[in-house]
């Protein structure tokens, strides 16, 4: 790549395309940007708090939880009529006998809302203590515990149950022991949840709330065990939603950014426009790197901005730098395909909705779960709400789509040539050309195999994403079938274009050789999966399935050998059905996938 | 200057370009004709090295096709005019002078050059407002901005209006007398008569005739001789009062006169005409 050939394609890109765009439209678009940026983070800071005043709270006025319900936004107090439950009039009583919720799921919500409420409110008038000392003494409680979900669940509800009792009201009570003892409380007619508190009441009065009953939605418990209610105040440590609406103002301008530059890429192709450049003394790589740089560098810039504005750090920035360029290469690559703006509309919104997906719902997660760290937005969680983030997780969230937005501008320059570019070839067969076009030998296969791996590793995080939330016994065979179609078309679907494309001749030989150098470059390159060790991903029970199912249980010798045999047959089988066409292709595959189904399997019997 | 031999292109099933090989010398202006289809452009990207050949070699300026020296060496005119609408012919032109290493000042007087040798003088315009000719006259300028050795021009007078077309023709020998080696595809004959040095007419991929055309011309042209007489002999149709025998040597038409004798009759007239370029082409191409 010739760096002064990228810079005058770029700068020439830049004169053009402003010069697409008359100047009232521009200036329109930048006031529009300039409203956007200065209305986000006003909105998010002083506007409405979401769920604001959902939980009616029946407390009277000279009671102390009045204070914690006026200073919490979700709460709301009404008055504490006796059937305030039951009449719907309310969804909690606090009262002399202790609290009265409605055995629902907004009931059970209100309960965890206020004692949250209430850990807050007790945390700020202790801040406002001069002996900070005492306000704050130290606790250290260790418990030892497996990284599941479950577990972390319970641990989080105790504690936070804990936190409650210790300072509720004027007097607090600090010795409190924190357990819970019950969780439902239902009462025998079913209508409404009661608890007695255990501590008597101060001598003011006020009830300790060390006592109150941990919420079953408290913690991840509630997320992953048998209650699957919940709220996101509900959830301990507590939903970053402010955090996430902020960070999800990072995908907004990429979207943006994403069709300017698809519209640029196909206007290349529209009208045989781009056929000059590919006759001057430039290579492919030049002019693609050259057009992309531009709408790299502005998305980069939007986000600094973006990052400035909400409080975000460099590394957030540099986190959604990969995402910005997985962004737009899978753009270029559809822009690549198209055939007209159409289409392009078609492709554009399908990357938007997907990598968005990608990168928001395991962010979701963010401080609450290690299936988060798979999403560069969970850095820039993270960075403004001031917690650190680990290297490892910055890896596991940025090298993926780093390495598939490299692919995939690799693909799409491979078909930027005159004999793709302008023909009007439906996409398969494009896609098709594009998967051949690098295969000139036959290592290539392997290599390109091995290369495919970020692609099949980012789907199988997202499924996992998706997945662990669900009871295992669903979860674990969809996973299992998921990943096992997954890696057995990416052992195979390049195979197949480079026999469509005549690039190797259809022998039974060729076949079995191609489909063994592919299983050896799967086999390599899933050593990339050795990441999600980094932030103990495998730690989870559905992704130990989907990326380590075979490290427990297993003899050394077997766990080095089983899976290139697995990928080596597989490959096989699936290249063997390419060479014949594209039905025996088909059914190939999903005869291999059945194979790795079984391979699967067999691993977690053994496993188990 | 240009060496082609054994030259392929197979799209697929289809063979575009089959086994084609001729040789352009410097200065030469050497003309590609075809009914479409017969492989013209297909050569012409090979050439230029826009597409790669499935087989067969292509040497320009001492490059083979494709490398970035023969690029800097060549200018290309593809057969549609495809330029950006939103900018002037002055900012494109100067991008493509950039891209050739074109120092700016070489650039500004070349380009002025050329677009004064083509009578272009809105230079600063959109191109969008421009008329297909306009777009034409800035293509052509854009394959002269990095001053080519070698010209590849596809269909360069293609729908354009004859006081354009005639422009372009006498443009294109104006490049060949300055020395330029140009190679090119037309349809129209009369003007690969007026500007080439040699042609080589092309016919379902493959090379059917090559030479000066006055070589084409002896070699695949001929002569008719139309005997008129005033009695009906074997083969002779009606004209008017008389009738008009074709044939295609003096010894038939020596026949022709005897067996005119022999009925009675005389020969009234006898008048000769040569195959045009056009005659030759419909012949070679089979069109």
């Amino acid at each position: 790549m010739n760096p002064r050939s990228v810079l005058r394609i770029a700068r020439w890109e830049t004169t053009r395309s402003a010069g697409d765009v008359d100047r009232r439209t521009a200036v329109a678009f930048v006031v529009v940007l300039l409203v956007i940026a200065a209305l986000v983070p006003a909105l998010v800071t002083y506007g409405p708090t979401p769920g604001e005043g959902i939980y009616r709270v029946g407390v009277d006025d000279d009671d102390d939880y009045r204070g914690v319900v006026a200073a919490e936004a979700t709460l709301a107090a009404v008055d504490r009529a006796p059937s305030g439950v039951r009449t719907g009039d309310a969804d909690l009583l606090v009262g002399d006998g202790g609290f009265v919720w409605a055995d629902s799921a907004k009931g059970r919500a209100s309960l965890a809302a206020l004692r949250s409420a209430t850990v807050a409110f007790n945390d700020r008038r202790m801040a406002r203590e001069d002996n900070q000392s005492a306000a704050f003494p130290v606790v250290v409680t260790l418990t030892y515990a497996d990284q599941s979900v479950s577990v972390t669940g319970q641990q989080t509800g105790d504690d936070a149950g804990a936190d409650a009792g210790d300072q509720a009201g004027d007097t607090g009570d600090q010795t409190g022991d924190g357990t819970s003892d019950g969780t439902d409380g239902g009462t025998d007619d079913g209508t409404a949840g009661t608890e007695q508190p255990d501590s008597e009441r101060d001598d003011d009065g006020s009830e300790a709330v060390s006592d109150l009953p941990s919420a079953p939605e408290g913690g991840l418990g509630g997320l992953l065990g048998d209650q699957q209610t919940g709220t996101p105040s509900s959830l301990s440590p507590p939903f970053p939603l402010r955090s996430l609406i902020l960070a999800f103002a990072f995908l907004l301008p990429l979207n943006v950014v994403i069709q300017a530059y698809g519209s640029s890429v196909l206007a290349e192709r529209i009208n045989r426009r781009g056929e000059p450049l590919l006759v001057a003394p430039v290579s492919p790589a030049d002019i693609v790197a050259g057009k992309t740089l531009p709408y790299l560098a502005g998305a980069l810039a939007l986000i600094a901005g973006i990052a400035v504005l909400v409080g975000a750090g460099p590394l957030a920035v540099a986190a959604v730098a990969p995402l910005a360029a997985l962004f737009l290469a899978a753009t270029f690559l559809g822009a690549m395909l198209a055939r007209s703006y159409k289409e392009l509309t078609f492709v554009t919104v399908t990357i938007s909705v997907t990598l968005t997906a990608y990168a928001f719902v395991p962010a979701v997660f963010a401080e609450v779960h290690p299936i988060a760290s798979i999403s560069p937005l969970t850095v820039v969680v993270d960075s403004i709400t001031g917690e650190g983030t680990t290297a490892g997780a910055f890896v596991l969230s940025t090298v993926p789509p780093a390495l598939a937005a490299t692919v995939m501008f690799g693909l799409g320059t491979g078909v930027y040539r005159e004999e793709d570019m302008f023909t009007q070839r439906p996409i398969p067969a494009k896609l098709l050309d594009a998967l051949a076009a690098p295969l000139d030998s036959r290592l290539r296969v392997g290599l390109w195999t091995a290369l495919f791996m970020p692609f099949v590793f980012v789907t199988e995080l997202f499924a996992v994403a998706v997945l662990f939330v669900a009871p295992v016994e669903l979860s674990v065979p969809l996973l299992l079938g998921t990943v096992a179609l997954v890696e057995e078309i990416a052992k195979s679907l390049h195979v197949y274009a480079g026999f469509e494309r005549g690039r190797f001749p259809r022998t039974l030989r060729t076949s079995l050789v191609l489909g063994a150098l592919s299983g050896a470059g799967f086999f390599l390159g899933e050593k990339l999966l050795l990441l999600t060790q980094l932030v103990g991903l495998p730690g989870i029970e559905v992704a130990q399935f989907a990326f380590s199912p075979s490290v427990v249980g297993l003899p050394p010798g077997v766990l080095l050998v089983a899976p290139l045999v697995l990928h080596v047959v597989t490959a096989g089988i699936s290249a063997v059905g390419a060479a014949r066409g594209r039905l025996e292709y088909v059914l190939a595959v999903l005869l291999a996938v059945l194979v790795h189904v079984a391979y699967n399997v067999a691993v977690v019997v053994g496993v188990a | 200057m240009i060496s082609v031999r054994g030259l392929e292109k197979r799209y697929g099933s289809v063979t575009a370009v089959d086994g084609v090989s001729f040789d352009v010398e410097a200065g030469e202006v050497f003309g590609l004709v075809g009914p479409n289809g017969a492989g013209k452009t297909s050569t012409l990207k090979m050439l230029c090295g826009l597409v790669d050949p499935s087989a067969g070699t292509i040497e320009v300026n001492g490059f083979d096709a494709g490398d970035p020296e023969m690029r800097r060496a060549l200018g290309f005119l593809p057969e549609e005019s495809p330029l950006y609408d939103e900018m002037s012919p002055r900012s494109y032109l100067r991008f493509f002078a950039d891209l050739y290493d074109v120092d700016r000042a070489a650039a500004t007087e070349r380009i002025d050059a050329a677009l004064d040798r083509l009578d272009l003088d809105a230079r600063d315009r959109p191109v969008g407002d421009f008329s297909k000719g306009m777009k034409r006259k800035v293509a052509i300028a854009r394959s002269l901005v990095n001053d080519p050795d070698v010209l590849v021009y596809d269909e360069p007078a293609s729908g354009l209006d004859p006081i354009t077309t005639n422009t372009v023709v006498e443009f294109t020998r104006e490049l060949a007398d300055d020395g330029k080696t140009v190679v090119f595809s037309a349809h129209d004959l009369h003007h690969v008569e007026s500007v080439c040095d040699r042609v080589a007419i092309m016919r379902e991929g493959e090379l059917a005739a090559t030479g000066t055309l006055a070589d084409i011309q002896a070699e695949y042209g001929r002569v008719e001789y139309r005997v008129f007489t005033d009695v009906p002999v074997a083969d002779a149709d009606p004209a008017g009062d008389r009738y008009e025998t074709v044939v295609e040597s003096m010894d038939d038409v020596e026949r022709v006169r005897e067996t005119t004798r022999e009925a009675g009759g005389r020969v009234i007239d006898i008048r000769t005409r040569e195959s045009t370029l056009e005659d030759v082409f419909l012949d070679v191409a089979g069109a």
